[in-house]
């Protein structure tokens, strides 16, 4: 039974006219969960909004289409009308638990306020039903869950409590935005199965937008395929992921990484690190005494040899990307990073700039790592430049090679950051970290901001150009699945220690820490 | 589609911005000319077949036959009569009278009316208020530019230093602005003209060791968000010098924060101008400037024309210059499409 139907939506962008959604139409059945699944801005957050009534219409033009629940169109329906709807029929959870909710309000107040708004009940009762509503959200401590800010709250906890707003009128229907997107992989399992529990208990719907397909695959009744604002296929989870028939889920479910390397041979190290630690002040104590500091890393021992790729694994606030920086020579740490058996930490400022030339870094966010303001050719020829001086024309062939060397046209060279989408801006990134032509290149999330067909793009160029050059590679995510496509040996990081290492395929197959076992277990939930 | 043209593009689809920009550019290049425009000498004047330029040279009264060997006066009586000879002849600015010159043969108490003579009236010493006005316009753009520019350059270098070396460096330098502004600048100022031959350059110099902390301010934030954003980390880790930093990574992004800031620096500056005239505080006596023009309006209230063109090119200055701003803030804020 049909318990919401959208039909032939199309909703423009006001002022550009582009058209975000075009002649959508889909049924979600009572009780059911149906997966919508695109790449960023393929318009399934939109979809999630309208269903709402949350579109800004200052913003989008809805030009046709409706919106039908209970017979009744949500489209057409006046601002206080829809707020009755919003919640106590149709709830949602978004993807940022950080940001949805108030800092400075009690998570009783904030619960609360949703009861009363919704609901008949006396003070006594409204206290019940918060205190229900989060030991059925896997909060059983609840006094003390009721009478927290949410900064004193984890990601995971205040992702819980999220739903159980979202939830706690009884909706018929759900929209969950990307709800496990911002939460370490170990959390995600957990909240995923919650929704599914709740889902089952209350005969409850769902839309479960995502652009994880795994997530989509083992959660999701039916599914459908978004591509710029365009439905392109639709079918149960096991039609669609067994038999797709548009080339394009074809295209998105081949993109899941596989094995990309081969195994290595025994070489020379190259990376050498000993007893690294590093910690920030915590506070601004002007007494030394009183200093408290975060132990960002401790007793950090590793190593990389030459033409090697090596995976430092972990959750976010583990420490792995402060590992990167204290390599890159950009942070204070105390310890011994030695690269070709020289002790960096020992070096002269001049020496140190000079020995920057062997190790490079790639940042996970394409979008701030390149400066807005200066052309490709500029962002290319500085670090080349900074070390030789070399003519014009010279330098025009360096970078215009680089481009090749990246996939990309020479041409392209004058032309501004902006210009260029994310899996083109990594590939200027790392045609910049190639330029100075390092021996070890740090890769800090690489592809976690890019769609999954480019992360596998991405990807293959990395091992490629490590055929071609020989080059060492130190590969930070917090992808498990990533890395272990890509890495010779795996370093699982957690709380600023190193917790297990091994060979790839070892770790991944006979895992010794509980730890790694809950990672490896939420990262291939498949 | 770079940023230029973009930022081009949106400042003049709105029709305020532009004719604002327009209107004042206008006046502005106007006045600068203001010597042609408004001046007791004239543009050419022709005796005995002779072609002379007194506003570029300057010729004696001897040279045109009379007995001193001072500057000749053009408005006086033997000049003007030589002029009336049968083939001498002069051409006058659009408006004869320069900003100091007195009008002898004013017969009316000063200040006069607006007459054939005088278009705006005479202030209470029988200048010329138009002429005044043209000068008093041109030196206070040209002095808010002067020390938009002074505070701009020492604001973003402190500032620079500041965000970007963050920490003691920022700690230290944050104290000192903290205790320079709390100095009372008013109070300086009295001190000093009291000190010193009141000039221009004297109060652009105490203007400038107080204006450009508020810039600096905002330069100080902006390289502190700056430091730390992927690229310049980038360029760091490229063996790039700290001065290459600042100059080609961070400068160039913050400076729409500046720019933003520029037309409202101008127009405080004016406004700061104005007021240490009216309180008689500013540029030397003679010097024309809309202060003292608005002084004299309070000091002779009856004399509307004082008061009242004084008031219209200040407010008109000073809400073009707003405009502009806006329109720059508008232009420059990516979040608006």
């Amino acid at each position: 039974m049909k318990i919401l139907e959208v039909k032939n939506l199309t909703v423009l962008n006001r002022h550009t006219k582009e058209v975000l959604l075009d002649n959508i139409s889909f049924k979600l059945n009572q009780g059911e969960i149906l997966g919508i699944v695109g790449e960023s801005g393929s318009g399934k957050t939109l979809t999630g909004l309208s269903v709402l009534g949350l579109l800004d219409k200052s913003v989008f033009n809805i030009k046709h289409g409706s919106i039908i629940y209970n017979n009744i169109d949500i489209l057409k329906l006046s601002d206080t009308e829809l707020q009755k709807i919003r919640t106590r029929s149709i709830s949602v959870v978004f993807q940022e638990p950080m940001l949805s909710l108030n800092p400075v309000q009690k998570i009783s107040t904030q619960l609360i306020e949703v009861i009363k708004l919704h609901m008949n009940h006396n003070a006594d009762e409204q206290i019940k039903v918060a205190r229900d509503i989060l030991v059925k959200t896997g909060l059983n401590d609840t006094q003390k869950i009721l009478d927290s800010y949410p900064h004193m709250l984890s990601g995971g906890q205040r992702q819980r409590i999220m739903i159980a707003i979202a939830l706690v009128c009884k909706p018929e229907i759900l929209i969950a935005d990307e709800p496990t997107t911002a939460l370490d992989v170990t959390l995600q399992l957990q909240i995923l199965e919650l929704l599914k529990n709740v889902r089952t208990e209350n005969n409850m719907s769902m839309l479960l937008i995502s652009h994880d397909l795994d997530l989509i695959k083992n959660y999701a009744d039916r599914v459908i395929i978004l591509k710029n604002g365009v439905l392109l296929e639709e079918g149960s989870s096991f039609e669609i992921f067994n038999m797709p028939n548009h080339e394009y889920t074809r295209l998105l479910i081949d993109s899941s990484p596989e094995k990309l390397i081969t195994e290595k041979k025994q070489s020379e190290m190259l990376l050498d690190i000993q007893n690294l630690n590093c910690r920030f002040p915590v506070n601004n104590a002007f007494f030394k005494k009183n200093k408290k500091y975060f132990t960002a890393l401790s007793d950090i021992n590793f190593h990389i040899n030459s033409g090697e790729t090596i995976g430092l694994v972990g959750e976010s606030g583990s420490g792995k990307t402060t590992l990167g920086l204290s390599i890159m020579q950009l942070l204070d740490y105390s310890g011994k990073i030695f690269l070709n058996n020289v002790d960096l930490s020992l070096l002269s400022p001049e020496k140190l700039r000079e020995s920057r030339k062997d190790y490079q870094i790639v940042f996970q966010d394409p979008y701030s790592s390149l400066s807005p303001r200066m052309n490709i050719l500029e962002i290319l020829s500085e670090g080349i430049l900074s070390f030789n001086n070399i003519s014009e024309s010279k330098i025009f062939k360096k970078c215009s090679d680089l481009m090749t060397e990246v996939g990309l046209e020479p041409s392209m060279l004058r032309r501004y950051p902006h210009q260029f989408s994310g899996g083109q801006r990594q590939r200027i990134a790392i045609a910049r970290a190639l330029s100075m032509k390092p021996k070890l290149i740090i890769f800090d999330e690489p592809t976690s901001a890019l769609d999954v067909i480019v992360q596998k793009n991405i990807l293959n160029l990395i091992v490629d150009l490590q055929h071609k050059y020989g080059l060492s590679y130190c590969f930070i995510s917090h992808d498990l699945k990533v890395i272990s496509a890509i890495s010779h040996r795996i370093y699982v990081i957690k709380d600023s220690k190193i917790i297990e290492s091994n060979i790839s395929d070892e770790l991944i197959s006979n895992p010794k820490d509980n730890y790694t076992k809950k990672l490896i277990q939420s990262s291939f939930i498949s | 589609m770079n940023i230029q043209s973009n930022f081009w593009d949106k400042f003049s689809t709105n029709k305020r911005n532009k004719y604002s920009l327009l209107i004042f550019i206008f006046f502005f290049v106007l006045s600068l000319f203001a010597e042609i425009l408004s001046n007791d000498k004239p543009i050419v004047l022709s005796i005995d077949d002779k072609l002379y330029f007194p506003i570029f040279v300057s010729y004696t009264d001897k040279q045109f036959g009379g007995f001193f060997d001072t500057e000749a006066d053009y408005k006086d009586e033997f000049i003007t009569s030589r002029l009336k000879e049968k083939s001498n002849w002069a051409i006058f600015p659009l408006n004869p009278h320069s900003y100091d010159s007195i009008n002898i043969s004013q017969s009316a108490p000063n200040p006069a009316r607006p007459s054939v003579y005088n278009y705006l009236g005479t202030d209470d010493r029988g200048r010329d208020v138009l002429a005044r006005l043209i000068y008093g316009f041109r030196l206070s753009v040209l002095f808010a530019f002067a020390l938009t520019a002074i505070g701009i350059i020492i604001g973003i270098f402190f500032g620079a230093i500041q965000g970007y070396f963050a920490g003691r460096v920022d700690l230290y330098m944050q104290r000192f602005i903290e205790i320079w502004s709390s100095m009372p600048e008013l109070y300086i100022l009295i001190i000093f003209s009291s000190l010193f031959e009141p000039s221009i350059s004297l109060l652009i110099i105490l203007l400038s060791l107080f204006g450009w902390m508020g810039l600096s301010d905002y330069v100080r934030a902006e390289f502190l968000k700056g430091r730390n954003m992927e690229y310049v980390v980038a360029a760091r880790t490229l063996g790039l010098s700290n001065t290459k930093i600042i100059l080609k990574h961070i400068l160039p992004n913050s400076m729409v924060s500046v720019i933003t800031f520029l037309p409202f620096r101008i127009s405080g500056a004016i406004l700061v101008l104005t007021s240490l005239d009216f309180l008689g505080l500013g540029v030397p006596p003679d010097t024309p400037s809309l202060g003292e023009l608005l002084a004299q309006g309070k000091e002779n209230i009856e004399a509307w024309w004082l008061s009242l063109t004084t008031f219209l090119v200040l407010v008109g200055t000073l809400l073009l210059l707003i405009f502009i701003g806006e329109g720059i803030r508008e232009s420059l804020d990516s979040r608006s499409s």
